[in-house]
C-alpha cells in the first residue's frame, strides 16, 4: 500500500524539496544530505523511525552479543514458555526463540537494503531516463512502467516463486527487485521532468555538460530527498513481500529469518497449542522494521512539502 | 468513531449470527448417536468419483462400498477374517489357490454375488492393467471358476505373500455393472454398487454421506447408519474439526496433539500404530557411500530418540538398523542380532569407524580421505512434509557432529520422485508407499534386485540400488513356503543383511494417524485391540473399524 | 471519448503483456517445472487434456515458439484453461467458479467500507488541523499500513477466536454441518466466518485511505479557491464537501485503483491466516500443489480483475474530472 497515497513530492508543478526557486544556484548534493540531517533530527517521526532502523541494524551486526544461544540448534526442551534461560521461550523443537529472532534479523535486514538498493537503482535509471530522454524512450519506458505498475505484484510473485519451488535468499531478492520497481520509477520520472525546464540544467547544457554528465551530477543530487524515500518505500515492501513469501513457504524453510520463523509456527499450529509467541513475536519485529520504514518515509514527505507538518501552535505573544 | 462503530456492529451482527447458526462449535452430535464423522484432509474438494481401481478414490470406496475376499490384518502379524469368501487352500507347491465363496451376500442393488463376480474382477484387471494397483497379475497366470462356489487361481511362480494383495487388496466388483462399461479405467462410478456395508448418499463436493446398506450380509450391522466425510482442503480446518469433537474419527497429523487436542476432552484418545520405516537412503553407486563403513558410521551418528522427538513430536517411534518395525513386529525381530551390531547412538564410535576407514577431520570440520574426497552430501527431501524438514535438520546436525556434512535439497513431490526413483541423488529421505502384514513387505521392497533399475533409469521401490544375488534366493524362498518356522528364519536372514551391509538406514518408523473420541462411540480399536490398521484412509481395515463401532 | 478510448487501449495492451508473461514463465524457468508435473500424470490424463496442457505449458511440443504462442493466446481467448491437476478431472474454470463468490465478497464489501469510512475520516481529520486526531492518526495509520496483513489476522485469531472463542476462524462455514443453502442459519454461519477476516482486511487498508485523503485534503485546502470561499463567508461543512473534499477525491480514486494491487495481496494473505475458500487461499494451495494450470488462471483472473477495476475508476473520475479527459 502507497504510504501516503498519491506523493506530493515531485509533482509537476510543485517545488521540488531541495530545488531553490528559479534562477538561485543549486546546493551541492552534500549540503543537500547536512540539511537532511537537521530535517530528521527536528522531526519526530523521522527520529523515532531511524532509532528503531538504528536498533535492528545494530542486532543485525552483532547478534551474538545479544543473543547467546544457537538459533538453529534443536538444543532446549520443546515448547518451554518464556523465563529467565530462554526470553521468550523455546519453539517445538527446542530451538531457542529469541536467539532465531535476533539471528535472523540479519536475514531481513540484507532483504530489505539489498533489494531495496536494487529496486531503487533500476528505479531511478528508468525514471529519469525516460524524463530526460523523453521522445519514443519515454514513451516505451513509461508503458513498460505502467503496466508493470498495475499487474498485482504479490500474486506475479508467488506465480514466479510458484515455478521456482521456493528458493534461496538471493532467489527472493532477485525476483522482488525485477519485479517492484514501477512504483517508484513512475514517481521519480515525475519529478524529474519537473526539472527538465530549469534554468540551471539549461545553464549546465549551455556551458556544453554532456548529458551523462548532467543526469548524475545535475539532476540526480536534485532529487536525493525522493529517492532516499523512495529506497524507504522499496526497502518496506521488499521486507514485507519476502515475509509473506517465506510465511506461506516459498522461501528455503532452513534459513534462519522471522519469515521462516512464521512458517514453522504455522506449521506447528503455534496458535491453537499455546505457543503464540512464536508467531506473534516475529510477525511484531516485521511490523516493527515496517514501521521503521514507514515512519521515516511519511516523515520525508512531510520534509519535501512543508503544508504537510504537524500544527505548531504558536503563542500569540500580546503586547503588555 | 465511526470507523469502531462500523466494527462494532459488524461484530455484533456476526455474533448474533453465530448464535442463531446452527454450527455451533459446542454443539455434539447428541441428535444423531449412531452417525460418525471422519475428519481426513484430502488437500481437495470431492470428484464424487468412487471407483476402486482409481487410486484416488479406492479410499472412499474400498471398504466402505466394496468388500475384499479375506480381510488381513497387518497389527496382528496376518490374523485373517474371512469376508466374502468363507475359506481357502493352498494347492500343490503353492502354486495354487481356492477360494470358497460366500453363499447368500447381495449387492446393494439387490443381486446376488457369486463366484462368477469374482472371476470377472480379477479377469478385468488382467486384461486392464492400469486398475491392477496391486499388481496380482505378475504372479497370477489364470483365475477360473470351479465347482459350483469357488474359484481358483494359479500362479506362474510361488507367492505366498501375494495373498494379501490377491484377498485382501482387491476388491470385488458386480459383473453386471463392470462388463456394460466401455472404458473401465476412466470410469468415475458415480454410483457405486458393491456388498459393502454402505452406499454413497449423497456425494457433494463438500461432503459425502454414506448410509447403510440394507441388502448387507452380516445381519444387524452396521450399528452406525450413516457416516459423513467432508472434504477438507486444509489441514487446520481438519484439525479444528477433530478438536471441538464435530469429527470423532480423525486421521490427521496433529501438531503438538495434547495441548491441541487430548486436553479438550477426557473422552479425546489417538494412538499411532507405526507401519514402515522411514530412512535415510544411500545411493550405493556413489563411491563414498559405497563404503559400507561410511553407512555404518552414520547409523552410530544419528541421534534417532532426538529425531523421533524433535523431527517428529516423539509421534514416530525411533527404528532400529534391522529394519524391524516395532512394537508392530516385535515377535519377528531377532534381538541377539540387534544386540550383537547393537546401532545405538554413540558418535564416538562413528568417528572411530571413519578413522579406520582412512577419514581425517579436515580443518573445515569435515572428513576426508587420503585422495581428499570430503564426506559432504546433498540429501533430498520432500520440502512440503515439514516433519520430515525438521528431522533433516536433527540429521544434519547429528552427522556434522561427526565431521559429515549433509546440504538438505527441499523439493516438490513431483520433483523428489523423479530423482529419487532415477537414482539421481545422493542422499534421499523416504519411506516405502505400501505397507504388509510383515516385516517381509518392507524388506522385499528395499532389497530384492528385481525392484532396482541403473541410474537414469525408474527403479520400482529398491532406490538405493541394491543388489546381491544371496539376498534374492532368501526373498524367493520365504516367497514359496507357508511354513512360518522358514519365513521367520528368512527374515533372521534378512535382518543379518540390513545389519551388515547397511543398504539404508532406518531412522524412524512411520505411523497410521488415528484420532478417536469415545464420547458416544464405542468398538475403538486401540493398542490392546488391534483388529484393524484404525486410519481412516485404511482400506479395507476402515470396513473392519465401522463394522465394529457402535453408539455407547 | 478519447480518453476512455486511450485507457481501453491500455488495458488491452496490459492484459496481453499478463498473457504474455503467463506464457513465458514456465517455459523460461530451468528445467521446465510443468514437465515434471505432467508425467506424472501421464497414463491418466487423455488426450484432450493433455493437448491442452501442453499448449499451456509447452512441453511435448515440436511447434516453434511463436507457433506455440499463436496457440496459446488461441486457447485463452476461447477460455480453455485446462484441467487442474490437484481437482483432476474438473476443469480450471470450474474449480475457479466455486471459489470466486467468496474473494469478491469478502474484498469487495471490505474495500468498499475502507474507502468510505477511511475517506469520511481522513475529511475529518483534515478540516480539523491540530486537532488531536489529526496528530494521532498520521503515525498511528502509518504504522498500521507497514504491519503484515497477515499479522493482523493471527492476532485477531489469537483474541477473539482462540482466547476469547466470540468467533470462528476457520474457513467459509462449517463444512460438516452445513450444506450452502438460503437458509438462515448457512447465512449467519457464513456471516460469523467472515467477521474476523473482514476485519482484518479493514484494519490494514483503511489507514491508506484515510491518509491519502487527508494529505490531498490539506493541499486542496490551501488553494485559493478555497480560501476565497471561506473569505465569502461560505458555512464549514459546505466548503468541506462540496469544494475541497470533491477535488481531493480524485486524486484518492486513482491512488484507489493502484492500490488495489496491494488488497489483493493482502486478501490472498489474509484468506490463507483464515483458510477462508477464495481465490486467494485456492491460489496458494495451487502453488504447495503444484497444479500449474489452475495457478496460471488464477492469476489471470486476478490481473483481470484489478483491470477491471482500475479501468472501473478510470471511467469514474474521468466522469468526475473534466481535466483528466484532456491531459490524457
Amino acid at each position: 500500500m502507497p504510504i501516503s497515497g498519491v506523493s506530493t513530492v515531485g509533482q509537476p508543478g510543485q517545488e521540488p524539496a531541495t530545488g531553490p526557486a528559479a534562477g538561485l544556484p543549486v546546493p551541492p548534493a552534500t549540503h543537500a544530505l547536512a540539511r537532511m540531517g537537521r530535517a530528521v533530527r527536528s522531526n519526530r517521526k523521522a527520529t523515532t523511525g531511524t532509532v528503531l532502523l538504528a536498533a535492528f541494524i545494530l542486532v543485525s551486526l552483532f547478534p551474538g552479543v545479544i543473543a547467546h544461544d544457537s538459533p538453529s540448534a534443536d538444543a532446549y526442551s520443546p515448547r518451554l514458555g518464556p523465563s529467565t534461560a530462554h526470553l521468550l521461550g523455546t519453539t517445538a523443537y527446542g530451538q531457542d526463540m529469541f536467539a532465531q529472532l535476533v539471528w535472523g534479523t540479519r536475514n531481513v535486514l540484507i532483504i530489505a537494503f539489498v533489494a531495496g538498493l536494487a529496486t531503487t537503482g533500476i528505479a531511478v535509471l528508468v525514471g529519469v531516463a525516460a524524463a530526460y530522454l523523453g521522445g519514443w524512450w519515454d514513451g516505451s519506458l513509461s508503458v513498460l512502467t505502467d503496466v508493470l505498475l498495475v499487474i498485482p505484484l504479490f500474486p506475479l510473485l508467488i506465480v514466479i516463486a510458484g515455478y521456482a519451488q521456493g528458493g534461496s535468499t538471493l532467489v527472493l531478492i532477485l525476483v522482488l527487485t525485477v519485479t517492484s520497481w514501477s512504483y517508484t520509477a513512475r514517481q521519480l520520472r515525475s519529478q524529474a521532468l519537473s526539472l527538465r525546464g530549469r534554468d540551471f540544467l539549461e545553464a549546465a547544457r549551455v556551458r556544453g555538460e554532456r548529458r551523462l554528465y548532467i543526469i548524475m551530477v545535475e539532476i540526480i543530487p536534485t532529487m536525493t530527498s525522493l529517492i532516499v524515500a523512495s529506497f524507504l518505500t522499496n526497502a518496506l515492501y521488499a521486507v514485507l513481500f519476502a515475509s509473506s513469501l517465506q510465511y506461506i513457504g516459498l522461501g528455503d524453510p532452513n534459513t534462519e529469518s522471522w519469515g521462516t520463523m512464521l512458517y514453522w509456527a504455522q506449521n506447528n499450529a503455534a496458535l491453537q497449542t499455546g505457543q503464540p509467541l512464536w508467531a506473534i513475536a516475529p510477525g511484531a519485529c516485521i511490523a516493527a522494521l515496517g514501521a521503521a520504514f514507514a515512519l521515516l518515509n511519511y516523515a520525508f514527505d512531510e520534509i519535501g512539502n512543508p503544508a504537510l507538518r504537524p500544527m505548531r501552535r504558536r503563542r500569540i505573544k500580546r503586547a503588555s | 468513531m465511526r470507523r469502531l462503530k462500523a466494527i462494532g456492529a459488524l461484530a455484533a451482527a456476526g455474533l448474533l449470527a453465530a448464535a442463531c447458526s446452527s454450527g455451533s462449535g459446542t454443539k455434539s452430535n447428541t441428535s444423531a448417536k449412531s452417525v460418525v464423522t471422519i475428519s481426513n484432509e484430502n488437500g481437495a474438494l470431492w470428484t464424487c468419483g468412487f471407483s476402486p481401481f482409481n487410486g484416488s478414490d479406492t479410499l472412499l470406496s474400498v471398504g466402505f462400498v466394496y468388500e475384499p475376499l479375506v480381510f488381513v490384518n497387518p497389527l496382528q502379524n496376518g490374523k485373517t477374517t474371512p469376508m466374502l469368501a468363507t475359506s481357502w487352500k493352498w494347492g500343490a507347491g503353492n502354486k495354487s489357490l481356492t477360494f470358497t465363496i460366500r453363499k447368500g451376500v447381495k449387492f446393494s442393488d439387490g443381486k446376488p454375488l457369486t463366484p462368477a463376480d469374482v472371476v470377472f474382477t480379477f479377469n478385468l484387471i488382467k486384461k486392464y492393467p492400469a486398475l491392477d494397483l496391486a499388481g496380482v497379475w505378475s504372479v497370477l497366470s489364470g483365475v477360473s471358476a470351479t465347482g459350483s462356489d469357488q474359484v481358483t487361481m494359479t500362479f506362474n511362480t510361488a507367492a505366498v505373500p501375494f495373498f494379501y494383495y490377491i484377498a485382501d487388496q482387491t476388491p470385488i466388483v458386480p459383473a453386471h455393472i463392470w462388463s456394460k462399461i466401455a472404458n473401465p479405467v476412466t470410469f468415475t462410478n458415480a454410483h457405486p454398487v458393491g456388498t459393502g456395508p454402505y452406499q454413497v448418499n449423497p456425494c457433494t463436493n463438500a461432503n459425502i454421506t454414506y448410509t447403510a446398506n440394507p441388502h448387507y450380509w452380516q445381519p444387524g450391522k452396521p450399528n452406525i447408519k450413516k457416516v459423513e466425510y467432508p472434504a477438507y482442503t486444509s489441514n487446520n480446518t481438519a484439525n479444528d474439526q477433530l478438536a471441538t469433537g464435530q469429527a470423532q474419527w480423525g486421521s490427521q497429523y496433529i501438531p503438538a496433539i495434547k495441548e491441541f487436542y487430548t486436553s479438550k476432552n477426557p473422552a479425546f484418545h489417538y494412538w499411532f500404530p507405526p507401519t514402515v520405516n522411514v530412512s535415510l537412503i544411500p545411493n550405493l553407486k556413489n563411491s563414498l557411500l559405497a563404503n559400507v563403513k561410511v553407512r555404518q558410521a552414520m547409523s552410530y551418528a544419528i541421534d534417532r530418540a532426538k529425531v523421533s522427538t524433535i523431527g517428529e513430536s516423539g509421534y514416530e517411534p525411533p527404528a532400529n538398523q534391522a529394519g524391524i518395525v516395532t512394537p508392530t513386529f516385535t515377535s519377528w525381530l531377532d534381538t541377539s542380532l540387534t544386540s550383537k551390531y547393537n546401532y545405538s547412538y554413540n558418535p564416538a564410535k562413528a568417528k572411530q569407524v571413519l578413522a579406520s576407514a582412512g577419514f581425517k577431520m579436515g580443518s573445515d570440520g569435515i572428513m576426508a580421505n587420503s585422495a581428499g574426497q570430503k564426506l559432504s552430501f546433498s540429501v533430498i527431501n520432500i520440502g512440503d512434509y515439514s516433519d520430515w524438514v525438521a528431522s533433516m535438520q536433527v540429521i544434519t546436525q547429528n552427522l556434522k557432529a561427526v565431521g559429515i556434512a549433509l546440504k538438505p535439497d527441499n523439493l516438490t513431490n513431483t520433483a523428489f520422485d523423479a530423482a529419487l526413483y532415477a537414482g539421481k541423488y545422493q542422499l534421499a529421505y523416504y519411506d516405502q508407499q505400501t505397507f504388509g502384514p510383515g516385516p517381509y513387505y518392507e524388506l522385499r521392497n528395499w532389497l530384492d534386485s528385481a525392484n532396482t533399475a541403473p541410474i537414469g533409469k525408474l527403479a520400482a521401490s529398491n532406490f538405493e540400488r541394491y543388489s546381491n544375488p544371496a539376498t534374492d534366493t532368501l526373498i524367493h524362498s520365504y516367497a514359496a513356503t507357508t511354513s512360518t518356522v522358514v519365513q521367520h528364519s528368512v527374515v533372521n536372514q534378512l535382518e543379518q543383511v540390513m545389519l551388515s551391509e547397511l543398504p539404508i538406514i532406518p531412522v524412524v518408523e512411520a505411523v497410521d494417524w488415528y484420532q478417536y473420541d469415545t464420547s458416544n462411540l464405542t468398538g475403538w480399536p486401540t493398542p490392546s485391540n488391534p483388529y484393524a490398521q484404525p486410519a481412516a484412509y485404511a482400506y479395507p481395515d476402515m470396513e473392519q473399524v465401522l463394522l465394529n463401532l457402535k453408539a455407547k | 471519448m478519447r480518453f476512455a478510448l486511450r485507457r481501453l487501449g491500455f488495458f488491452v495492451f496490459t492484459l496481453w503483456a499478463a498473457l504474455t508473461i503467463n506464457f513465458l514463465l514456465p517455459r523460461l524457468m530451468p528445467g521446465n517445472p510443468a514437465l515434471a508435473m505432467l508425467s506424472k500424470f501421464h497414463g491418466q490424463i487423455g488426450p484432450g487434456t493433455l493437448k491442452a496442457l501442453d499448449i499451456l505449458f509447452g512441453v511435448n511440443t515440436h511447434q516453434s515458439l511463436p507457433a506455440q504462442y499463436v496457440s496459446y493466446l488461441h486457447q485463452v481467448v476461447t477460455g480453455n484453461f485446462g484441467t487442474s491437476l490437484d481437482f483432476y478431472p474438473k476443469s480450471v474454470t470450474s474449480v475457479i467458479g466455486g471459489a470466486i463468490w467468496w474473494t469478491l465478497a469478502l474484498v469487495g464489501i471490505t474495500t468498499v467500507l475502507a474507502f468510505v469510512l477511511g475517506t469520511g475520516l481522513g475529511i475529518l481529520a483534515a478540516w480539523r488541523r491540530g486537532g488531536r486526531l489529526d496528530s494521532i492518526m498520521p503515525p498511528v495509520f502509518v504504522i498500521t499500513s507497514a504491519v503484515p496483513y497477515f499479522w493482523v489476522g493471527m492476532v485477531l485469531v489469537l483474541i477473539f477466536g482462540i482466547s476469547l472463542h466470540w468467533l470462528p476462524y476457520l474457513g467459509g462455514y462449517y463444512v460438516s454441518t452445513d450444506t450452502p443453502s438460503v437458509s438462515l442459519s448457512y447465512i449467519g454461519d457464513v456471516l460469523s466466518h467472515a467477521v474476523l477476516p473482514a476485519a482484518a482486511l479493514l484494519i490494514t487498508t483503511i489507514g491508506t485511505w484515510i491518509l491519502t485523503m487527508r494529505n490531498t485534503m490539506i493541499t486542496t485546502l490551501a488553494e485559493d479557491y478555497v480560501r476565497m470561499a471561506r473569505a465569502k463567508g461560505l458555512p464549514g461543512r459546505r466548503i468541506m464537501f462540496d469544494y475541497a473534499a470533491r477535488n481531493a477525491i480524485l486524486p484518492n480514486l486513482t491512488g484507489f485503483a493502484m492500490s488495489l494491487g496491494f488488497v489483493v495481496s493482502g486478501a490472498i494473505l489474509i484468506e490463507y491466516v483464515f483458510n477462508y475458500p477464495g481465490v486467494g487461499f485456492m491460489l496458494l494451495q495451487a502453488v504447495q500443489g503444484e497444479d500449474f494450470p489452475l495457478m496460471q488462471a488464477l492469476f489471470l483472473l486476478i490481473t483481470l480483475a484489478v483491470l477491471l477495476a482500475i479501468l472501473l475508476a478510470d471511467i469514474v473520475t474521468a466522469l468526475l474530472d473534466p481535466r483528466t479527459r484532456t491531459a490524457g
